[in-house]
């Protein structure tokens, strides 16, 4: 590698400015404003491969696991027409087993868009990244919320995009066993929705506790036992408590949200809406509050 | 200009910086200059807003960097050289950090010239040699062509070409009138590339004085004489605050006269001399000097800043 001496004559327009003399201090151009620091995030977003890994593998599990159980549930509604117990079963619910099939795969791609919001920013601080980030920005509460709204969009547009094709996919494998599937229904939009907003909600979770507790690993572990340990660990402790408690889980969220009706003994739609709202919004906070605070 | 007031930062039960004051003018190079461990870095992250300081301040022209408008084109640091994510490309990385401040494309070209980073811009910095590491950190602070340039380190891991490119670059920026803060643990390097000195040591400032002033310390000049005369010689010398030291048959070494004065009194007792060489101690001397003893440290705070002295402590 050649070193290059430096020339002042090639420093540009720029430099002319700040030739000595200049009185110190003064700026000659834009400073970090809010829209600037969201497209440095988003550079930083698209520009790493993993990040783009780990989307290709959420549109490909979603997709997978709705071809799936189109299958599956197919396979299940032949078997129950054989059937006229299972068939009545059937009609109870509404007869509609077809509808959750796009949505199928939501579990993982929770755990994968969750996990890419702890990565996002616990490697800010393994790479060391942070100290450029935020002597760059060093408000720091700009770079965490344009992160934040990067991590959030993509992860409700990821989502709802992979829905829609696990849709499509599913169609005619439910054709094949002549169930009908109407993606323009109003329960079919809602369940897209919900869910999709439900992978944001868990995307900026991952993404706070990335920020609070820095470290990668620390940060995947404590989502997926916010997300699949605690709902198994509430559903074995006996205890009223537990019973209650885990209806509060934020993972326990979705369900109340997309019911066709209520479900006794579960929360109102409105009510599990605030519930995941406030698991977003307290972690959320904390981190920002925290990032402010400590040192980098 | 870096001021730094009463700053102070503590971890836990170990203090790293203890209540340091000093500043850092534009137009020149300032060394920061210290063992491992004596607060050189954390000094550095709290000028840029990184570590809070337990206590104290420290400004930039005037204002706590945090609250600068446009902060990059105001300063440029180099704090660490893996200040960047081992994935992405060095270009993208630029690209980012300038996105922040509408910096445009062309600047990020021309820092990646200037820093001769052309050929690997767009590979992943994981792969880089901590010498590219260093290229890219130094571009990225110079991305905002800021008045104040903060590097942490610079010449680590690079080779000599690179070492005197670095020292080229800090000269060229200090004589655009621009503020630059350098730190290093190699004393050689310092020697010749720093106007002034801040000596850091244990988390205090130990000296801030102008290079020179610190390489002569406390005043003391040493001078080689060789004359076929030495017994005259020291008689001649002889007198307050001087040392005269017979080194070998025609050899010595004379302490607290500068070389006019014992050419001087050679000739006015008919001594023939026939070398008479002013010694420097090097910066390692000086430098292993004032962190001999804290004591010694106040005493030459006191003398440099009372007067910056040429010849004689006395």
């Amino acid at each position: 590698m050649s070193s290059t001496t430096l020339d002042p004559s090639r420093r540009g327009t720029h430099a002319a400015g700040h030739t000595a003399g200049t009185l110190p201090g003064t700026s000659t151009g834009p400073g970090p404003s809010f829209l600037r620091v969201l497209n440095s995030e988003f550079i930083k977003f698209r520009t790493l491969l993993s990040t783009l890994i780990l989307l290709g593998c959420t549109v490909l599990v979603v997709v997978g696991f709705g071809a799936l159980s189109a299958w599956g549930t197919g396979q299940f509604s032949e078997a129950a027409s054989r059937d006229p117990q299972a068939a009545a079963a059937f009609a109870a619910q509404g007869g509609d087993l077809a509808v959750g099939v796009p949505t199928s795969g939501i579990a993982f791609a929770q755990l994968i868009l969750g996990s890419l919001g702890v990565l996002l920013m616990s490697s800010e601080f393994t790479t060391g990244m942070a100290r450029s980030t935020f002597a760059a920005v060093p408000k720091r509460i700009p770079a965490f919320a344009a992160k934040l709204l990067v991590v959030m969009v993509t992860a409700f547009v990821l989502t709802a995009a992979s829905v829609f094709l696990a849709g499509l996919v599913s169609l005619p494998i439910l054709d094949n066993y002549g169930l009908k599937l109407d993606l323009s229904s109003s329960q079919s939009v809602k369940m897209l929705l919900v869910n999709s907003l439900y992978v944001a909600a868990v995307a900026a979770i991952g993404m706070a506790l990335g920020s609070l507790i820095r470290n990668s690993a620390g940060g995947i572990m404590s989502l997926v036992g916010l997300f699949f340990v605690a709902p198994i660990a509430f559903q074995l402790i006996p205890g009223d408590f537990f019973v209650q408690a885990r209806k509060y889980l934020p993972g326990n969220t979705v369900d109340p949200m997309t019911a066709v009706q209520h479900v006794p003994d579960t929360l109102e739609a409105w009510q599990a809406a605030l519930v995941l709202g406030a698991w977003v919004v307290i972690p959320v906070v904390l981190a920002a509050v925290l990032l402010k605070k400590r040192d980098v | 200009m870096i001021e730094a007031r009463g700053l102070t930062k503590v971890y836990g039960d170990k203090t790293a910086v203890a209540g340091v004051n000093f500043t850092v003018e534009a137009g020149r190079v300032t060394g920061f200059l210290g063992p491992n461990g004596a607060g050189k870095s954390t000094t550095m992250r709290m000028i840029m807003g990184l570590d809070r300081p337990t206590s104290g301040t420290v400004t930039v022209n005037g204002t706590p960097f945090a609250q600068h408008a446009a902060p990059l084109r105001d300063v440029g640091a180099l704090l660490d050289a893996k200040a960047v994510h081992t994935s992405r490309s060095a270009y993208n990385h630029l690209l980012a950090m300038a996105a922040t401040h509408s910096i445009p494309k062309r600047r990020v070209h021309e820092v990646i010239e200037m820093t001769g980073l052309a050929d690997v811009a767009k590979k992943k910095v994981g792969g880089f040699s901590l010498g590219m590491g260093q290229r890219l950190g130094i571009a990225a602070a110079l991305l905002g062509d800021p008045q104040t340039v903060i590097l942490d380190e610079p010449v680590n891991g690079l080779d000599p070409e690179g070492v005197v490119w670095v020292r080229n670059l800090v000269r060229h920026l200090a004589s655009e009138g621009r503020t630059v803060f350098l730190s290093s643990h190699l004393m050689s390097e310092m020697a010749v590339t720093a106007d002034h000195l801040i000596v850091i040591g244990r988390g205090r400032i130990i000296a801030d004085a102008p290079i020179q002033d610190i390489i002569n310390g406390k005043g003391r000049i040493r001078t080689r004489v060789r004359t076929d005369q030495p017994d005259q010689l020291m008689h001649l010398l002889a007198g307050d605050g001087v040392s005269v030291e017979l080194q070998d048959n025609e050899l010595l070494e004379v302490t607290g006269l500068d070389p006019r004065r014992i050419a001087r009194a050679a000739l006015d007792g008919h001594v023939m001399i026939y070398e008479l060489t002013p010694l420097q101690a090097s910066l390692e001397e000086a430098y292993m000097e004032l962190t001999k003893d804290e004591v010694e440290y106040h005493s030459l705070i006191a003398t440099g800043a009372a007067a910056p002295v040429q010849s004689g402590g006395n």
